[in-house]
């Protein structure tokens, strides 16, 4: 038996293509590695080292690969891995099924959130007051939805993400909070076209009714502006007013800090960085201001003194 | 069966005359709106005497051929909201032009446009830096000791801190609709500002924006000025002279620059949070701003019907200020009517140049005291007048016309604008 019929014995073809493919390849990254000149100065040894250190890494690598091909030719190995091939789907479906059962979950998770959605509206009685609904729909976010943007971010990114959170967490909120102060503002318009059509009612039935389109606009903005002085007069006014000023301020102090984090990429200075140069220029300012006053009533003086000075 | 009450016939005609009307009305209002249209505000002559960052000084050049012209000069300090070109909106209507025919060297100051870099500017450098370095230059330009001030609004407010703290430059004070008493709710802007959050604010935006703060205007009376207000300009759009003031009237109330935002913070802070200002208890880069160090002649004029600044706000300053000769006159109308109303306008600029003129000469004597009022017995010389709507008599109005014309060498008086038209303008300047 020849020497190459002994190796075709103790390796299959196909393991032997392997081998000599692993081999092949072998050489072609350690002679690629390999051509690389030795450098004369100091500076690039550390290159060298690394070369090294690539190489070994690189035949390790190898070797190991070829070991692991070779341990699986062998017929233990052979049956281990029949048996694995047989276990697989299972592994598979077990993973598939995790997998499964944990979108399920969420999806459940999610559909009892709008379910609880559901309950909540029910409990508000939207028939006399509108604005009810901006308050339910803004309990609804800050109860059922407002906890996703503040699922703790990890990682190296966390803080830029975590304000990017905060900015749609504080976009959302101002937005509701603008919708009811909007359906606030909006509580005078229609009121003020109900009590002119009862007050036109009024006016038909006692037969004087205004005959010029004029007159019955001066009735009706003279109606809307005393519901809008009522209006504004009232608690619930302000404290609106200042809930959506407050909210709009968070936001914009939300979308300030992600900008901040954008800018910080490009060569263009924050707000931040330049209100902090502001104020120095302005303290420093002020101080040179003040010295240059000082300055001039001493020069005042000094001529004042050397003008009542006797001559000679 | 019975007869119906309701004239339907005569409210379908009306209905389709009105229609016919806005229909030749909208064909006459695209020629004007098509053509050149003249709306510049701010047309008297002056010169730029002083500049110090973004702030300026105006300088007026009165008519010469003016009788009694005043020794003193009027440094007018206007607010940091809206702009000074109010005092001179359209050629038949301005202050400033008033002021010069009656004999008036005139100064205004320009706050000018504050941007971000003013973020840190207080009061304090508006009053003892900016006020203080200007009233300096006019002082050593006259070569005189005392130099007259006016302040409006905001502007007035920060008249009085420095004629507390610098008596000894300013010979006569005139707050015009000022804030001085913050504690009333009787104008929503004060019910309004008492719970703001006023550092969250500066935080957010830095500088208070103009847009923000007109916006908030709007919405003191939004049936007026958003609604009422486009309506009156589309019923009288083919109306050219109209249609350039309502237009110049526009420009100035949007013409809004930001407020450095730690000024806007100590306004709201001590005034209207805390109303230290009439107290003698509000303090400026360490100094306490005490009224009763404010000891020159002072008159005071306020609306009636101001929902800005309430009468409340304005009507306790001249009691609390250590001057004995103070004068309270209220107008019945709104905030800006005392400025840009023509009726108001023939009451408020004489009134200012007469009460100057009698206080311009040193050797004058001050006025007899009037007649005293039960809850003014602690001050002698205080006089509290209401001038109503009604104009004056017909010799007088004649004779001030004649002075007008007189005063004004380089431009015709323009021809007074008729009765309907200017009454949708007086209406909207009273309701501001």
């Amino acid at each position: 038996m020849t020497e190459a019929a002994t190796d075709a014995e103790k390796n299959p073809p196909n393991e032997l293509l392997f081998i000599n493919w692993l081999e092949a390849a072998t050489d072609l990254w350690s002679n690629l590695a390999k051509t690389a000149a030795p450098n004369p100065d100091g500076s690039k040894q550390t290159k060298n080292a690394a070369q090294n250190r690539f190489l070994g890494q690189w035949k390790t690598n190898l070797s190991l690969m070829k070991s692991f091909s070779q341990a699986m030719n062998e017929s233990e190995s052979e049956s281990s891995t029949a048996q694995a091939i047989d276990v697989l789907p299972k592994i598979i479906l077990r993973m598939s099924k995790s997998g499964w059962d944990t979108g399920f979950q969420i999806q459940k998770h999610l559909l009892e959130k709008i379910g609880k959605i559901g309950k909540r509206t029910e409990a508000y009685n939207f028939d006399n007051l509108d604005e009810e609904v901006f308050k339910a729909s803004t309990e609804i976010y800050e109860k059922e939805l407002q906890q996703y943007f503040h699922v703790p971010p990890l990682g190296l990114n966390r803080y830029y993400q975590e304000r990017l959170s905060s900015l749609l967490d504080k976009h959302n909120l101002f937005e509701n909070t603008l919708a009811e102060f909007l359906s606030v503002l909006y509580l005078p318009m229609e009121k003020s076209f109900k009590v002119l059509q009862e007050n036109l009612q009024s006016m038909a039935n006692e037969g004087t009714l205004p005959k010029g389109t004029k007159d019955h606009y001066a009735m009706w903005i003279k109606i809307l502006e005393g519901h809008y002085m009522n209006l504004f007069k009232s608690k619930e006014y302000t404290d609106a007013l200042h809930k959506t000023l407050s909210k709009m301020e968070d936001f914009l102090l939300a979308k300030n800090e992600t900008l901040h984090d954008f800018l910080q990429l490009l060569p263009i200075p924050t707000n931040k960085e330049m209100d902090e140069l502001y104020k120095e220029f302005h303290v420093l300012k002020k101080r040179v201001k003040e010295l240059e006053k000082q300055i001039k009533v001493m020069s005042k003086a000094n001529k004042g003194s050397q003008q009542s000075a006797p001559a000679g | 069966m019975t007869q119906t009450k309701i004239p339907i016939e005569l409210i379908l005609e009306s209905l389709a005359e009105d229609t016919e009307k806005a229909q030749k009305r909208a064909e006459k209002a695209s020629d004007v709106l098509l053509s050149p249209l003249h709306y510049d505000v701010a047309s008297t002559p002056y010169d730029i005497v002083y500049e110090e960052d973004r702030v300026k000084l105006k300088h007026y050049s009165r008519s010469e051929t003016a009788e009694n012209k005043l020794k003193t000069p009027l440094l007018v300090v206007y607010a940091l909201i809206n702009r000074e070109t109010m005092l001179d909106l359209q050629p038949d209507r301005s202050v400033v032009k008033n002021f010069l025919q009656d004999g008036i060297d005139l100064y205004m100051i320009d706050w000018g446009y504050p941007t971000r870099k003013d973020r840190f500017v207080t009061i304090d450098d508006h009053v003892n830096g900016y006020i203080d370095n200007i009233i300096d230059f006019i002082r050593e330009k006259h070569q005189i000791q005392k130099v007259n001030i006016m302040g409006i609004c905001m502007g007035g407010t920060f008249s009085i801190m420095y004629s507390a703290l610098h008596p000894d430059k300013i010979k006569n004070l005139i707050t015009t609709v000022t804030p001085s008493s913050f504690d009333t709710d009787k104008g929503l802007l004060h019910v309004w500002m008492k719970d703001i959050d006023i550092d969250k604010m500066i935080q957010t935006y830095g500088n208070i924006p103009g847009d923000l703060m007109n916006l908030g205007f709007l919405l003191l009376n939004p049936a007026r000025l958003m609604i009422d207000k486009y309506v009156g300009f589309m019923e009288n759009m083919d109306n050219k002279e109209f249609v350039e003031n309502f237009v110049r009237m526009e420009r100035w109330i949007f013409d809004s620059p930001d407020v450095p935002g730690e000024t806007f913070r100590q306004f709201v802070e001590d005034g209207y949070k805390n109303n230290l200002l009439i107290q003698s208890k509000m303090y400026l880069d360490g100094k306490r701003v005490d009224l009763k160090k404010l000891t020159m002649p002072m008159l005071n004029f306020y609306g009636k019907y101001d929902h800005l600044v309430p009468p409340e706000s304005c009507d306790q300053i001249t009691s609390a200020v250590g001057s004995k000769d103070t004068e309270d006159v209220c107008l019945e109308t709104g905030h800006i009517g005392i400025y840009v109303s023509s009726k108001f306008q023939k009451q408020f600029s004489p009134k200012i140049a007469e009460w100057l003129k009698a206080r311009d000469q040193d050797e004058l004597p001050v006025p007899m005291p009037p007649k005293k009022k039960a809850s003014e017995k602690t001050n002698p010389l205080h006089k509290r007048v209401t001038i109503n709507k009604k104009p004056p008599t017909r010799k007088t109005q004649t004779k001030k016309l004649d002075q007008l014309t007189k005063g004004n060498n380089t431009k015709p008086p323009q021809k007074p604008p008729s009765k309907g038209k200017s009454l949708l303008m007086q209406k909207i300047s009273e309701i501001i």
